[in-house]
């Protein structure tokens, strides 16, 4: 299909422009300040930095009230923004062996090695409005940090303390182990290398751990539900903050802060085509940027159904790569509203004539009253 | 340990950072070479099980280039920073200078140090308290 760009508008364009920022402030109400969204909307901010595939708390919020909350538009403003800098270094592997742990669950077994960890959830609680908060004052703020605050026991110290990986009890078991495949492990970065498919598994996993959350979830729904082979479960879910360390103009390796993580590690069962050979676990991977927990399981679910060879969407790389980039499919499906005048135009014309051509070739028929499709009917 | 001397830098709070280093510019003669501006770091990570890497996504980072005494100290922490990224960037220089780093520097950075070691400790103790051991249902 062609396009045919339209000119003018400028005026209205622009007056639009205004009105929208108009709508986001014309109740006159206190302007919400950039700190108190990334703070008080953590969950949020968190999914944005991953969708906008750049980890900036603090302009994930300024794009969130900029654009009244919408989380796609949030997200699209935060790649405009990374597509605006260099990248002048690049990272260490991060060690999510030593996350600093603040969530660590495991649902495929009850006692873990240092135990289960459910931080900060919401996993377990009624969903009831608290009508409450429409009250909440700063003060009632101040009061809730302090009488919470004052229950921390500090039994060793300053000690931090570091959790092993459930998986590992079944690795070495020899239950646990790597797909047996013949996948490319290049590392490929999809932002600078087109992607083509089968896409080595590496861009799989940046392109998953920068997708839409919702269409994740969605795929990886689809083939829990019985549209793929997956029947995943969570070996272990651990969410906390990693060291960022790079090599600076010096050559010297140098930490320059820490982020937060999700990580989930998705066990699930190989089949083996052979009678003779004995079907193992393996796992599905999922990390992301802060607390998405949603993200990081469904994400691990898709890395491992896109590894198998069945013909369920969810297990179509192809498919599930592209249909769940956010920013992608978000700019589709909004440029249907921009105008497509000349192109329907176009279409409508071919409808018209072939309709022309039809009347003509009824007309041919007639004899009398009688029509072609009355002749069929006799 | 988690927090070794540059994660320290990052993370401790700005007023008391400015202010030491605001101390040492009294000491040393300071030149901006590159002022504070911010970039990309992109991350890198490996799934657990295969040691597959991949790209993460990207972190914004503040880098600031500075000499002090001739000597050149690089700056270098997330987000849009730009005090503390050329607060650090003189400390990494004031180091450099003998090659080591001097006595006050690390006890600024110890004092730091354990500030952060507190505050992170009090939170793990929070997230203790939600330590849990589920029983089956047929268990007491």
């Amino acid at each position: 299909m062609g396009y045919v760009a339209i000119k003018g508008g400028e005026d209205a364009i622009s007056n639009a422009e205004i009105l929208v920022d108009y709508y986001r402030v014309k109740d006159a109400t206190d302007p919400i300040e950039i700190d108190q969204i990334r703070t008080q909307f953590r969950l949020l901010v968190d999914k944005i930095m991953g969708e906008g595939s750049i980890y900036a708390p603090e302009h994930a919020a300024i794009a969130l009230k900029q654009v009244e909350g919408d989380v796609f538009e949030s997200a699209f403003i935060l790649r405009a923004f990374r597509a605006t800098l260099r990248r002048n270094y690049y990272s260490e592997v991060i060690d999510t062996d030593n996350m600093v742990v603040e969530r660590r669950i495991s649902s495929a077994f009850r006692e873990i090695p240092d135990g289960q960890i459910l931080g900060p959830t919401r996993d377990y609680t009624q969903r009831l409005l608290h009508p409450n908060l429409a009250e909440e004052t700063f003060g009632s703020i101040e009061k809730f940090l302090e009488d919470f605050e004052a229950g921390a026991i500090l039994e060793n110290g300053n000690e931090i303390p570091k959790y092993s990986r459930v998986v590992d009890l079944l690795r070495k078991e020899g239950i646990l182990r790597a797909v047996e495949d013949n996948e490319s492990g290049r590392l490929v970065d999809i932002t600078r290398e087109a992607v083509k498919f089968p896409a080595p598994r590496s861009a799989a996993l940046q392109m998953l751990a920068r997708s839409e959350t919702g269409g994740l979830m969605c795929l990886a729904y689809s083939a829990q539900r019985g549209f793929g082979s997956a029947h995943a479960t969570v070996g272990e879910m651990r969410v906390g903050k990693v060291k960022i360390a790079v090599k600076d103009s010096k050559g010297r390796t140098r930490s320059i802060g820490r982020i937060k993580v999700t990580e989930a590690e998705m066990l699930s069962r190989i089949h083996v085509p052979h009678k003779d050979k004995v079907p193992y676990l393996s796992l599905g991977y999922g990390l992301c940027f802060g607390q998405n927990e949603t993200k990081a399981i469904s994400m691990g679910i898709l890395d491992r159904t896109m590894r198998s060879d069945g013909d369920a969407p969810s297990e179509a790389q192809e498919f599930v790569l592209y249909h769940t980039e956010g920013v992608e499919s978000y700019g589709f499906t909004n440029h249907l509203k921009l105008p497509h005048y000349v192109t329907f135009q176009s279409g409508l014309n071919n409808l018209r004539q072939a309709m022309d051509r039809r009347k003509k070739e009824m007309d041919k028929w007639r004899v009398g009253n009688m029509t072609r499709d009355d002749f069929k009917k006799k | 340990m988690i927090f070794d001397d540059d994660l320290v830098l990052c993370e401790c709070d700005l007023e008391p950072l400015k202010s030491f280093v605001e101390d040492l510019e009294k000491q040393h003669s300071v030149e901006v070479i590159q002022e504070p501006g911010i970039c990309l770091t992109m991350i890198k990570a490996e799934d657990s099980l295969e040691h597959q890497q991949f790209f993460l996504g990207e972190a914004l980072t503040t880098e600031c280039e500075v000499s002090v005494d001739g000597t050149a100290g690089v700056g270098l922490c997330l987000g849009e920073e730009p005090v503390r990224g050329y607060c650090i960037a003189v400390i990494d220089g004031v180091n450099r200078l003998r090659g080591e780093t001097p006595e006050n520097v690390s006890e600024f950075i110890q004092s730091q140090r354990v500030v952060l070691e507190e505050r992170e400790a009090k939170e793990q103790a929070l997230v203790k308290k939600t330590r849990v051991d589920f029983k089956l249902m047929e268990q007491d």
